[in-house]
């Protein structure tokens, strides 16, 4: 434990100094060289894990697709963090994005990971990028952008590093000091439970399954009937008794197969309305509030008195001075 | 066939040798209730005063109010002498006041001190005087507060009502809980109307020193209570004086507790009564209106340590040695207040020290065993007392505050001041102890002879001291006399005249009227009376707690028993101070100069006027052992507080979170993020405590454990 | 499912996601401190949002329940809503002083 403390620091130690040289302001080949050298610390760690995690069956190791996506992600976004030029930063994120809508996938999310890229990547980042347009400098004479001093130079990056460092040896320290974390892989006995417990709550799906199953059941089992009495008579696997249905008073005796279990965007679905019915609502008021709000901003009309004006130039100009002090 | 007069006067009481005596224990009676009414009318009156305050009354309405209801107490305290029989004290209840039990050590624990008044022949004595003095000396304030008519006139009463409601309850009340309630209200009133004056820095101050030194003497009041109460369980006489009649205490058996009590009530009666070393509040009292002067601090109050040791006379026997000290302190006192008086120049002062002397002898006598020369003195001396002060505050009303006795002269060829002289001639007689005609020689006597037979502890030297007291005594009584009403008219008047006040700028004395001097010929009535009381003091101290069988004279030739001398001896010494003060006072009054500059001139001789004049130095003495002390204590703690405590403590701890601020101001430079990574970094400290913190005490533990 | 059935979860741990996340997480951190250019910053607390996002997928995975997406959603939502407040602010604070720098805005110390 102590040790794995240790490494942990050390790497983390070499990754965060590799991150301050990119944060900083510097010469081209320091940062290369600490690119470099973050690499290697973040390949020396993938290793670690390799060697931690995996043992020696070559089938134990972890899967590469997980490395690949959490590289480009974390690689993504230290550029998007250092980068100078806020348009590729939004852009780095997009990245960031897609690679952790990949995770999603991994982790069996697809709605998620399609939503994500669709409101993350489609619609917030469109919006970042409308802004930054708006707020973009004029070309200097040259036809050439300059950044601005206070897109290039950052502003506590021992600190913010340092800080960054602890918590993250923190994070790393809780995560790897828990219990057992090992993902299961559906469908396992619990998972296929959770799932039959859902399909029993839904009742509509539940006919059109059995249905499928067994279509003589449709004539017996009108949906505009009163509700159909079913229930689940084994306590694993998916076989329902269905009835008594109709004037014979007969009970069926239908066994679902697994292609029967609710598919993830159901359940996704499912959970949002049955258990958290009043977020749901309070995130449409919180969404209809940013719109006004959006809207009531954007719409006003700024006044500058003349010490505003002045005070504006004086910012703007000392920026100016500072960012031709910076090339100089 | 003087000596045979006074023995005939002044019967000896004779009885056994046996220390113990069974005092007299009153029992409860339902009779008197209404003689309650003595104790609640001088309440009633001051709250009438107050009553008057708030209406601003600007009449002599609460001067009467309180003449009303004082005389009216009088009278109920004369009906309740008339019908109260000798022999047979009782206690009548008047209301419930403190009755408390808790659960002590396996058994119930009772506090019980109930409003209640003992009555005996001793409460008949001193309530006679208290109220009737009381009555006579509010009249005579009537006349003579009448400058201040209005506010102050007010609060001058109320300070009476409420001084005479404390002292019947001192003397009145049936417990020592009462008596402590009533002790420390004459003690209020006594500062309330020695500071009656209060824009006068002079008089503020005599208040607080007498208040300050009367709580060193109330402190050991206070733990004499407890200690009785803790010794025997109740602080009630009657029960009180029925354990100790039931014996089991001897001076051999004991406690320390028990042993240290009478020293405790000594320290308190030294304290009210002003005797050594607790005397000094009692001269500067005189910063008080005269009517104070004559009541509180002359005939009344002062001798609540007299009553106090009176009362409790079989407690003072639990120690051997306590008596006997109070003797030489009171010997003592005495003398050193005579010779004090002999060198002062303010009349009040003079008569101040008198008192103090005085008060030396009732000490005395209740030293050397005879409680009744003690009683009989108190009654007399709050006769003579309060005419000796009733005719110098008479002087100094007529004379616009003039007090200095070199400075007015021959008061008694002065129209309309002839009873002033000649009563104040009479008080200065019995002062002076002038033999046949005066109370003071018979009560003084009592006692100084008494000295001379009680065997032990030198008291025969007591006597002696008594002996040349009594000369200085008479000597500076009549030196006032001589001086004030006698010789050539010759006035100047004092500090409180101001030109214009009394038309053109020419002073003319304004000689008393009618009730001032009705007052004096009352008071000089009553002393004369009090000649013939004798017997009936002696009796009624017989019947009280206070009785104890005073040492008979063995022999019986002239000089083997001293009653039959003294008389003769006593009367010398009084003749002798009369006649020195006659000469050095009014016959050759430049003699008086002459020798003290001849005293003043010789190298030798130089410190006795001089430290007479400045009354032994007591004063300065105090001030260097005890103020300056505790002036300095004081400086110290002043500076303690004000460096330490304000400095270092309070502005310090005030400073500390302006430091901490200035530490920290750099971080409140309103740059965002600089407030973000304090806020990252806060939340990263306090998880690196959260998650290192087991791990931390565990590594201690075990570096613990394996050191230990 | 697809992509899952090519990964051998069996070997990839909850661990490896909430490393990941919190990687993302103190990357926006710092990013968000170092940076001074307002809009990079709400970047930057979009990519901590990210972060939080994959540990809530990742934990909802390990638990065999929805609530984990269902919180993405609301993620979502609180980041898009910010997104518009917070942008629609950084133009009106932009129109004033005709910079994107968050340092000139700093009366409120006083």
């Amino acid at each position: 434990m102590a040790s794995s403390i240790f490494y942990l620091a050390c790497v983390l130690g070499i990754a965060t100094a590799a991150l301050y040289l990119l944060v900083r302001p510097g010469a081209r080949a320091l940062k290369l060289g600490a690119t470099v050298v973050g690499l290697g610390a973040l390949g020396w760690l993938v290793q670690q894990f390799v060697g931690m995690l995996g043992g020696d069956d070559p089938s134990d190791r972890p899967g590469v697709i997980f490395f690949i996506f959490s590289l480009i992600a974390v690689a993504s976004a230290v550029r998007m963090i250092t980068h100078s030029r806020p348009i590729y930063s939004a852009l780095y994120f997009v990245m960031v994005v897609l690679s952790s809508a990949g995770l999603f996938l991994l982790l069996e999310a697809e709605f998620m990971a399609f939503a994500l890229i669709i409101v993350y990547a489609g619609a917030i980042l469109i919006t970042y990028l409308f802004v930054l347009m708006l707020a973009q400098q004029a070309p200097g004479e040259d036809g050439t952008v300059q950044s601005p001093e206070y897109d290039r130079i950052p502003r506590e990056p021992a600190a913010g590093v340092a800080v960054g460092f602890v918590m993250l040896a923190l994070l790393s320290e809780m995560i790897f000091s828990g219990v057992s974390t090992e993902l299961t892989e559906p469908p396992v006995a619990a998972a296929e439970v959770a799932a039959w417990r859902e399909l029993e709550q839904m009742p509509g799906q539940l006919r059109r399954e059995l249905i499928r199953v067994d279509p003589d059941l449709e004539e017996s089992f009108p949906a505009d009937q009163t509700p159909a009495k079913f229930s689940r008579i084994d306590e694993q696997g998916g076989i329902f008794t269905v009835g008594p249905l109709g004037s014979s008073g007969q009970t069926y005796e239908v066994s679902l197969p697994h292609s029967a279990m609710p598919q993830n965007i159901q359940r996704v679905g499912w959970a949002l309305v049955h258990q958290y019915p009043a977020s749901l609502e309070l995130a449409g008021v919180i969404l209809l509030m940013a719109m006004f709000g959006a809207v009531v901003l954007a719409q006003r009309q700024i006044e500058l008195s003349d010490d505003e004006k002045l005070e504006a130039a004086r910012a703007h100009q000392s920026a100016r001075d500072a960012a031709n002090g910076g090339d100089a | 066939m003087l000596g045979s007069f006074a023995a005939t006067i002044l019967p000896i009481v004779v009885s056994s040798e046996s220390a113990v005596v069974d005092v007299p224990v009153a029992q409860a009676t339902d009779a008197f209730g209404w003689a309650a009414l003595i104790l609640w009318l001088p309440a009633l009156s001051t709250v009438l005063c107050g009553l008057c305050a708030v209406m601003k009354v600007k009449s002599k309405l609460p001067g009467w109010i309180t003449v009303g209801l004082l005389g009216t107490s009088f009278l109920l305290t004369l009906a309740l002498f008339f019908s109260y029989e000798y022999e047979n004290p009782v206690i009548i209840h008047a209301l419930q006041w403190l009755n408390i039990s808790w659960n002590g050590e396996g058994e119930t624990v009772q506090f019980i001190a109930n409003f209640a008044l003992y009555v005996d022949s001793l409460t008949l004595l001193w309530m006679l005087f208290v109220t009737g003095l009381g009555t006579l000396i509010a009249l005579y304030a009537t006349e003579y507060m009448e400058v201040d008519v209005g506010k102050g006139y007010t609060r001058f009463f109320a300070g009476i009502s409420v001084f005479l409601f404390a002292m019947s309850a001192l003397v009145l009340g049936d417990n020592l809980v009462m008596l402590y309630l009533g002790w420390e209200g004459v003690g209020f009133a006594s500062y309330w109307l020695i500071g009656y004056y209060y824009k006068k820095p002079s008089a503020v101050a005599a208040a607080k020193k007498a208040f300050i030194v009367n709580r060193i003497g109330d402190f050991g009041l206070a733990l004499g209570i407890y200690f009785i109460w803790h010794n025997f369980g109740t602080v009630e006489y009657r029960v009180l004086f029925e354990a100790l009649n039931a014996g089991g205490y001897s001076t051999e058996t004991a406690g320390w507790s028990v042993r240290a009590i009478p020293y405790l009530l000594m320290l308190g009666a030294f304290g009210k009564s002003a005797q050594l070393p607790l005397y000094v509040w009692l001269p500067d009292a005189m910063e008080g209106p005269t009517p104070v002067s004559a009541l509180i601090h002359a005939a009344t109050m002062v001798t609540a340590g007299v009553y106090l040791i009176a009362r409790m006379y079989p407690v003072m026997l639990l120690d051997e040695y306590a008596l006997p000290i109070v003797a030489w302190i009171g010997g003592l006192t005495a003398l050193l207040a005579a010779t004090i008086g002999m060198a002062q120049y303010d009349i009040k002062r003079i008569f101040a020290y008198s008192t103090i002397s005085q008060l030396g002898y009732m000490f005395l006598g209740l030293g050397v065993l005879t409680s009744f020369g003690a009683a009989y003195h108190v009654f007399t001396h709050a006769f003579f007392k309060a005419v000796l002060f009733l005719t110098a505050g008479a002087v100094m009303h007529g004379f616009a505050g003039q007090l200095d006795l070199r400075k007015v002269s021959g008061l008694r060829h002065m129209p309309g001041w002839r009873i002033v002289s000649w009563t104040m001639f009479y008080g200065c007689l019995c002062l002076a102890g002038f033999p046949l005609i005066t109370n003071g020689f018979y009560s003084k006597d009592e006692i100084i002879a008494q000295a001379f037979i009680t065997p032990g502890f030198g008291f025969v030297a007591l006597g002696v001291i008594g002996l040349i007291t009594a000369l200085f005594t008479a000597y500076y009584a009549f030196r006032v006399w001589f001086r004030v009403c006698a010789g050539p008219v010759h006035f100047e008047p004092g500090d409180d005249h101001h030109n214009g006040e009394h038309g053109g700028g020419e002073f003319h004395p304004h000689a008393p009227r009618l009730v001032i001097n009705l007052v004096l010929v009352v008071i000089t009535i009553g002393a004369i009376a009090s000649i013939f009381l004798g017997d009936w003091v002696l009796r009624g101290v017989g019947d009280s707690t206070a009785v104890y069988p005073s040492p008979h004279a063995e022999g019986d030739g002239f000089w083997a028993n001293p009653h039959r001398w003294m008389p003769w001896v006593a009367s010398a010494a009084g003749i002798g101070g009369i006649l020195l003060a006659w000469y050095f006072h009014l016959a050759n009054r430049s003699a008086a100069e002459r020798m003290k500059n001849a005293l003043l001139a010789n190298g030798l001789t130089r410190w006795l006027p001089t430290a007479m004049e400045n009354k032994w130095y007591v004063d300065e003495l105090y001030h260097a052992t005890v103020r300056a002390p505790l002036w300095i204590l004081g400086h110290f703690l002043n500076l303690f507080d004000r460096y330490v405590v304000d400095m270092f403590l309070v502005d310090g701890i005030a400073k500390l979170p302006r430091a901490l601020a200035r530490t920290f101001q750099p971080l409140q430079n309103g740059i965002l993020q600089s407030y973000a990574v304090s806020m990252a970094g806060g939340l990263a400290l306090v998880a690196v405590l959260v998650v290192l913190m087991p791990q931390f005490v565990e590594w201690v533990r075990s570096v613990m454990g394996g050191a230990g | 499912m697809m992509l899952a059935a090519i990964e051998n979860l069996g070997s990839i741990t909850l661990s490896h996601y909430i490393f990941t996340s919190a990687l993302l997480f103190v990357i926006g951190l710092i990013g968000f401190v170092t940076r001074r250019n307002m809009i990079v910053m709400f970047l930057c607390t979009e990519l901590m949002f990210q972060g939080a996002a994959i540990a809530m997928i990742a934990f909802g995975r390990f638990h065999l329940n929805a609530s984990g997406q269902v919180f993405v959603i609301f993620i979502l939502t609180v980041a898009a809503a910010e997104a518009a407040l917070a942008l629609a602010l950084v133009v009106l604070l932009y129109r004033r002083r005709e910079t994107l720098s968050a340092e000139v805005w700093s009366e409120l110390k006083e």
